[in-house]
Parts: C-alpha cells; sequence; structure tokens
C-alpha cells in the first residue's frame, strides 16, 4: 500500500487540528485597546492569582511606576510562570491594558514586556493571548525551531 | 475552535548540511503550524512542521506534534506543571530509518523561595521508537536549580543535571565491508563522501542486551541587565559521562535534521557561552552570542580519511557565533539569524566549518477569547 506523503500528512492535521471542538470561557475583564499605556518601574512583587473564570492562575507583578511611585498589577500569562523568572528589583517596560477594579487597584493587563535588552509579546494589538501551552519552559515561539548544531 | 493558531514559514540556507568535512550546499524550506485549547488548567496543543530540502529531498520530513499539559498551583508562590506528549517523524525512503514514534513526559515545580531567589526542579521522561530499531531508546532527566537576584540588576543561577538514557536495542559491530568510492560506512545513515548519502549499512552487526548511558552535569549562569535595552548573559556547563558509552560506530550531526546518533547524552566535556541582548529602535531586537565547547564522545573512535582507526576517543572543539534580530509586528513577526561554526575533530571527516543563514515568518491568528 502507498504510504502518504509528507505534505498529505501536514494538511490532514491541519484540518483535523483546526476543527477541533469549541469550548466557551467567561471572561471577567477585557483588553480594551482604547486603555492602553506604557508604564516603566521596578518589580515590588511577584504572585500568582486567579484571574478569569475556567482559566488558571496568573503571574501578577505588583510594579511601581518609576517617576510616580504608583503600584500596578500587572498580569502577564499562566504558562509563563514557568518560562520566564522575574524577580522583585527588576526593571521592567509594561505596555498593556489599564483596568481598575474594586478592591484591586490600578491594573494593567500585559501586551508587551521589555527587560534586559528582550521584549516579550504576550497579546496581539487587539489583546488576544500569543502565549502557548505545552512543555513549559522546553517551548519557545518562533525561535527556529528544529536547529541541531 | 482553538484559542491560538499560528503559521509559520522559514526559509534556511547554509554551506554545509551535513556539517563534516564534505561540505555540502543545500536549502531548506519549513512551514509549521500552531494551534491550543485551553480547558481550565489543562492545555491542549498541537504543532505540524514540514520541512523541504532542496538539494537532498530524500531526506524532507513532516513532525508532528501533540499533548496536553496542566499547571497546578500550590500557593501564591509555587505551582506544579505536568505535561505528556507525542511526536511523530516521518523522513522520505531513504531516511526511513530515522522515522520515529515518541511519547514524552514532564513534571516540572517552581517555586518562591523569596521574592528574588527561585528554585526550580524538574523531571522528564521520553520513549522514542524508531523504524531502525538500533535507535531507540528511553531516558531520564532531573534537573534542579537556584537563582538569585542582586539589587546591581545581576542574577546568579546554578543547576545540577542528572539523565539517564537506555539504548533498548543497541547492535555489536562484528566486522566491516569496504565499498568501493566511499570511507566507510558504519551503521546508522550517511557517514560517507557527500554524493552517497543515504547508504545502507554494510557492517555485519548482532542486536544485544539493552546498554545505559549516564550522564551529569553543573551548570551556572550570570545575567547582567544593562538598562531596560540591553542584556548580557554569560553560561557554562561542564557534563561527566559517570557510565556507560555512545553504541553507535560515528556521531554525526545534520543542519536543521535531528539526527538520532546526537543528543545531550552523547558527550562529556564544557561549554561557555556569553550573549549580548539589545533593544534598537523601532522595538528591534538584537542578539549576538558565542559558544566554544569542548566536547569528548565515549565509545566513539576517531578514524583517518581512510577509515583507519586511530585508537582514540573523539574529541571535538568547536566556535560559534551567532547573529539574530527579530521584530514583532502587531499580527506577524519576522526574525532572521546567522551563524558560523568551526568544529576541529581528531577525527578529520568531522573537521568542519559551515555557515547558516534563516529567514522566518510567523503569523498569529486569533481564535478565542480576548481575556
Amino acid at each position: 500500500m502507498k504510504q502518504p506523503s509528507e505534505m498529505t500528512l501536514f494538511i490532514v492535521f491541519l484540518i483535523v487540528n483546526l476543527t477541533l471542538p469549541s469550548f466557551g470561557q467567561q471572561a471577567l475583564h477585557f483588553y480594551n485597546v482604547d486603555q492602553e499605556i506604557r508604564v516603566e518601574g521596578k518589580i515590588q512583587k511577584i504572585t500568582m492569582e486567579p484571574r478569569y473564570k475556567d482559566s488558571p492562575p496568573f503571574l501578577i507583578l505588583i510594579l511601581e511606576q518609576k517617576n510616580t511611585k504608583k503600584l500596578f498589577q500587572v498580569e502577564i500569562s499562566p504558562v509563563w510562570f514557568f518560562d520566564y523568572d522575574f524577580h522583585r528589583g527588576e526593571h521592567l517596560i509594561v505596555i498593556g491594558s489599564l483596568y481598575s477594579s474594586e478592591g484591586m487597584g490600578q491594573n494593567i493587563i500585559a501586551r508587551e514586556v521589555q527587560f534586559r535588552g528582550e521584549t516579550l509579546v504576550l497579546r496581539d494589538e487587539h489583546g488576544f493571548p500569543n502565549w502557548r501551552g505545552g512543555k513549559g519552559q522546553m517551548r519557545r515561539k518562533g525561535k527556529g525551531k528544529g536547529k541541531r548544531y | 475552535m482553538a484559542d491560538s493558531f499560528s503559521l509559520s514559514f522559514s526559509q534556511n540556507m547554509t554551506n554545509n548540511l551535513f556539517q563534516n568535512r564534505f561540505a555540502e550546499k543545500d536549502q531548506l524550506s519549513t512551514f509549521s503550524f500552531y494551534l491550543d485549547k485551553n480547558l481550565s488548567r489543562l492545555s491542549l496543543y498541537a504543532e505540524g512542521s514540514y520541512s523541504y530540502l532542496f538539494k537532498n529531498p530524500n531526506l524532507t520530513y513532516y513532525v508532528q506534534d501533540a499533548g496536553m499539559d496542566y499547571l497546578h498551583p500550590l500557593n501564591e508562590k509555587s505551582a506544579f506543571y505536568f505535561s505528556l506528549a507525542g511526536r511523530g517523524a516521518f523522513y522520505r525512503s531513504d531516511y526511513s530509518d530515522f522515522n520515529y514514534l515518541s511519547a514524552n513526559f514532564f513534571a516540572a515545580f517552581k517555586s518562591y523561595f523569596s521574592q528574588t531567589s527561585i528554585f526550580k526542579s524538574n523531571y522528564s521522561f521520553e520513549y522514542k521508537n524508531y523504524r531502525d530499531s538500533v535507535y531507540d531508546f528511553l531516558s531520564h532527566a532531573l534537573i534542579v536549580s537556584f537563582d538569585r537576584y542582586f539589587q546591581t540588576n545581576t542574577t546568579f543561577k546554578g543547576e545540577i543535571d542528572w539523565g539517564y538514557k537506555y539504548f533498548l536495542h543497541p547492535y555489536i559491530y562484528e566486522g566491516e565491508v569496504p565499498i568501493e568510492g566511499h570511507r566507510y560506512f558504519m551503521g546508522g545513515r550517511g557517514r560517507g563522501y557527500s554524493d552517497k548519502q543515504g547508504q545502507k549499512p554494510y557492517q555485519t552487526v548482532t542486536q544485544t542486551e539493552g546498554q545505559g548511558l549516564q550522564v551529569f552535569s553543573l551548570s551556572g549562569l550570570i545575567a547582567q541587565g544593562l538598562g531596560n535595552s540591553v542584556g548580557l548573559n554569560l553560561s557554562g556547563v561542564k557534563q561527566w559521562v559517570l557510565s556507560g558509552q555512545n553504541p553507535f560506530s560515528f556521531i554525526e550531526e545534520f543542519y536543521a535534521v535531528e539526527n538520532p546518533s546526537y543528543d545531550r547524552f552523547s558527550w562529556d566535556g564544557y561549554q561557555i557561552g556569553s550573549q549580548l541582548t539589545f533593544l534598537v529602535p523601532w522595538n528591534i531586537q538584537l542578539k549576538l552570542g558565542y559558544t566554544l565547547s569542548k566536547k569528548e564522545f565515549p565509545g566513539i573512535e576517531s578514524l583517518d580519511l581512510e577509515g583507519n582507526p586511530l585508537g582514540l576517543t573523539r574529541k571535538d572543539n568547536r566556535n560559534q557565533i551567532e547573529v539574530r534580530t527579530e521584530k514583532n509586528f502587531p499580527q506577524f513577526s519576522v526574525f532572521l539569524s546567522y551563524s558560523y561554526i568551526s568544529n576541529s575533530s581528531n577525527d578529520l571527516y568531522f573537521d568542519w566549518n559551515g555557515h547558516f543563514f534563516s529567514l522566518g515568518i510567523e503569523w498569529n491568528i486569533p481564535l478565542g477569547a480576548r481575556q
């Protein structure tokens, strides 16, 4: 029997995977592009907190703004708790959507984080998540997969 | 519907695909897709990658990954992470001995000892079943690391790594039958003059009991932030083979194509590296890296160019420089990278250098909720 070609397998898996069943999620708040701000500051605290229904807890950074000393709670992502190691005292630049909530003060849903010469893109310009699951810190998005030399 | 979906394409070029003395140019085009679906703390994902080689189309391959991962927080400072994944790799006919199915289990624990120090530990198990059973193995790896950040914007990190790889069906070689026009072929694939890649092994072999290989390594990292726009990393790893040796007659690496004779268990030695990262205007990321390594391959005997044993264990010294730039746009990201490798070896067949270029684009298509 003739074996399927690699290209056939690629197309079949693409179609099958795209038609995976849908499971609804309910968010408590959304990324508002009209409320986007840029904050530069220093990490004061790192914690994991539940933020969305039916979603794992998020990595939250408490950031002290450089000039105003105002505190912001910055939502990073769930999976990246394992991917990147943030520490108290580190300097960051965060671009994200600002929202206020009762009892939680000023919050930022991070879209982009810059530190140590690197940019971490967490969401696209409309706020849709960019992060990935799968194998935790062993995966890196778009980093020249498969090179072995 | 999936939550996230991305397509990527990369074009890779090299003047030394098989990374040996008889450099052979080739280009490799890779098309990939990735998607995932989050179900509370469980995430399902799938990834497919098709790679076509222009001058060596018989090395063309497709790799499919699928798996699930699960994040389990213990408290606000600690969490467990588990992943179960499967992979299938399918090569064209001449390299179909490289075809494999694998299963991988990964468990990790991360905890903030304090707000400036992190403890991490992880365990991974892998089983790979190849079409050519000589490569079949299972492996275990355990890693423990600890880091600490200082107010000078410096992070120190130390890591201990133990691994055990068990070859299920290694061969014992009993004799050689020279083939005219070739230097030698000794099991596996590809070794020989560059126009004869993909020849069948010619040695008489006997399958034996399983054979284990145990490694242990210590590594360290110093990361220094120089403002928000510049970062400097210095790293080093020293690895020892505690027991066992490679069951192959030779070890080789191919550019951008997984070769089952080489992996992190294959060598004893050390590697040091440095990397400078910049954020330049227009938010372009730039990385400059240099790596030096000295590796010995237990069980692998060096040969001269006629294939005569030299009575020496193969040793390689490698220098590598790498430049990479990346720009993220709202819906897609592009990257360009170049690296140069100079590898000197006491087996002259593996005394080589090569240039490697990659250009890629990744397009992210949001499908899920905007939370």
